[in-house]
């Protein structure tokens, strides 16, 4: 009798505990709602420019992190190349305007349709390969493709190309840009989050725990390794071509800036790389940080920050920001009363 | 285009793959025994090259004379780097992928502390013997990259000699065979990580200023020369440091070949899809185990 009353108690308990934690979850679902409406609204009140700078930077690193994360996160193959899939956007979109006239909106899609088409060639070989060597040729990836572009006279080599402006003003111009990538952003953290929630998902995450057990129970690994790296940087592609026209001038060694890869793996990293929810707070946080850094303080010392803070990421916190706060004392405590 | 001309682009190509060699010796020993990928390797060789600079600039001794010093300094910078950085990260689950992303993050720190205090300004070491040229028959040799072949010869020699014939050194390949085995046997697996990596930043320390002797450096070069360490160490595969030192030798003749015939920009280009494809069809190195 005493056993049973015990269990009908914990019973209503966790029913009260889940009720709360639905609760918890509708709130922060509204409030994410709120806060993109927003940010999408954000430009009424006439803000300084700087803040529109500011926030797209924050936006596109968003983008670039959430689509690295399908690859990098759930899977666990850490790619180096990321840098690659986005500098091919931004050079489809330069081509493409300049040669043709074509809108650099609808030309970012083309850009990343280029940005997969260069994965699903490159990912044929280079997913067999797993561990260091998967990222050594990731590395090498990079490096072989700046080079190509900085010696390939079609593209502009060493030059860059230049892109023609709007022909509005340059508040109207920032508007744009920062409306267009708040969008994109939001379509991308979607689109991830449902990939997660997804049986591609799931299987993405067998990989991650166990690629050879995932294969004998006859998850087809090589296809969904190849949908996750091909859809990455299909992104990456699109949130390229927006990228290169907002900066008006694009040249290997700045798009093709391997830094740019290892930023997107940092914020992942911080973030916590095995959910869509932490490469979104890594992001935030990091970019937010680094553009503040190096407006006030100066780019060396963010760099040496910024290392330092990778370094102490690692050591501590092996499983990122997120899954930190999570295995904390607070929602332990909440977890097993 | 001259016979001589060729000889000569594919004798300097050779001579600067020895000192490839030594530097991904330390690189492919601490990958080998600690299953620690270093990829903060070659920062720490731009950081020997920098200390040979200034004892050179500053107190005037000769860079082969303050090379004991130095390799001294960076053997003892080695073990506190891994009792506070790789220690704890050799604990994780996937040691490989976090020792990379821990070192990147100490590659960043130490390759901007040295731009921010040392401006990043290209230098060389310019000692008076390095000036000259060396003639066999018509083919000039210059005397920088010959020294800095010789000293990265040496280094490598000792090296093996170590490796090979101390019981220290036997030690360090029992762990590299087989790491449960020889902690069975009574060897202290972290003192012989902590001589390892120690070892392997002395080894990048002289390797760095070996190629002080020919090339300009500065902080952000690491990030050439650790894309040669990969090359070097993937062509080689991490199977012995002779097999590095060999795979050194080679990847220099091809650089000096295909330096004679095409234009200098493609080298690179040539090598780097070259390394890509022995990684996709044989990524255990040509003379791996």
């Amino acid at each position: 009798m005493e056993l049973r009353r015990g269990v009908i108690l914990n019973l209503e308990q966790d029913k009260k505990l889940v009720d709360n934690r639905t609760r918890v979850r509708r709130l922060m679902r509204t409030s994410i709602v709120v806060l993109i409406i927003l940010l999408f609204l954000f430009p009424i009140i006439r803000p300084p420019l700087f803040f529109l700078t500011l926030f797209f930077s924050v936006f596109m690193y968003v983008a670039l992190t959430e689509s690295w994360n399908l690859m990098g996160g759930y899977t666990g193959y850490v790619s180096l190349g990321h840098v690659t899939f986005f500098s091919i956007g931004a050079y489809t979109t330069a081509l493409f305007m300049n040669r043709f006239g074509v809108s650099p909106f609808a030309t970012a899609i083309l850009g990343g349709i280029f940005a997969a088409g260069l994965a699903g060639l490159v990912g044929y070989p280079v997913l067999r390969l797993r561990g260091a060597y998967f990222v050594i040729s990731t590395l090498l990836l990079a490096v072989i493709m700046q080079l190509i572009f900085m010696n390939w006279e079609f593209v502009g080599s060493s030059t860059g190309l230049w892109f023609k402006l709007l022909p509005v003003s340059m508040e109207t111009n920032r508007l744009i840009f920062y409306e267009v990538m708040l969008v994109l952003a939001t379509l991308i953290t979607l689109l991830v989050r449902r990939v997660e929630k997804s049986k591609l998902g799931a299987g993405l995450i067998a990989i991650r725990e166990d690629e050879d057990v995932a294969k004998t129970i006859g998850i087809n690994t090589p296809w969904l390794k190849m949908q996750a790296f091909i859809l990455g940087a299909f992104f990456a592609g699109c949130v390229g071509g927006i990228y290169g026209y907002y900066m008006s001038y694009i040249h290997p060694d700045i798009t093709f800036n391997i830094n740019t890869s290892l930023l997107i793996l940092l914020m992942a990293f911080f973030g916590g790389c095995h959910t869509w929810t932490g490469p979104l707070l890594g992001a935030v946080i990091l970019s937010l940080a680094n553009q503040l850094i190096v407006t006030f303080i100066g780019a060396e010392i963010s760099r040496i920050l910024y290392g330092l803070l990778l370094v102490i990421i690692i050591i501590f916190m092996p499983d990122g920001v997120i899954e930190y706060i999570r295995a904390s004392q607070f929602f332990q405590k909440e977890r097993t009363s | 285009m001259s016979v001589t001309y060729i000889l000569e682009t594919i004798i300097s190509g050779i001579l600067f793959g020895g000192i490839y060699s030594l530097l991904s010796a330390g690189f492919c020993l601490t990958w080998g025994t600690m299953k620690v990928l270093n990829i903060s390797h070659a920062v720490f060789a731009v950081l020997g090259a920098y200390m040979a600079y200034w004892f050179f600039v500053k107190g005037s001794l000769d860079p082969l004379l303050s090379l004991p010093l130095l390799a001294l300094l960076l053997f003892f910078l080695g073990g506190i780097v891994y009792r506070l950085i790789i220690r704890p990260v050799t604990k994780a689950k996937d040691v490989i992928m976090a020792s990379m992303v821990v070192t990147f993050g100490l590659a960043i720190v130490i390759e901007n502390v040295m731009s921010y205090f040392w401006r990043p300004d290209p230098r060389i070491l310019k000692p008076p013997y390095t000036g000259a040229s060396f003639f066999i028959g018509e083919i000039a040799i210059s005397q920088g990259p010959l020294f800095g072949f010789v000293l990265a010869i040496l280094a490598i020699g000792l090296l093996y000699l170590f490796l090979y014939h101390t019981y220290t050194g036997k030690a360090v390949q029992a762990t590299w065979q087989n790491p449960v085995g020889a902690a069975l046997v009574g060897i202290n697996p972290e003192r012989v990580s902590l001589i390892t990596f120690g070892l392997s930043i002395a080894s990048a320390g002289v390797s760095g200023v070996a190629m002080a002797f020919i090339y300009a450096f500065y902080p952000s070069v690491q990030m050439v020369w650790t894309l040669f360490v990969f090359l070097v160490t993937i062509v080689g595969g991490v199977g012995s440091i002779l097999g590095t030192a060999f795979a050194g030798l080679m990847i220099g003749f091809i650089t000096g070949v295909s330096a004679a015939f095409l234009p200098f920009v493609w080298v690179n280009v040539i090598l780097f899809a070259l390394l890509w494809f022995i990684l996709l069809f044989k990524p255990e190195g040509l003379f791996g185990a």
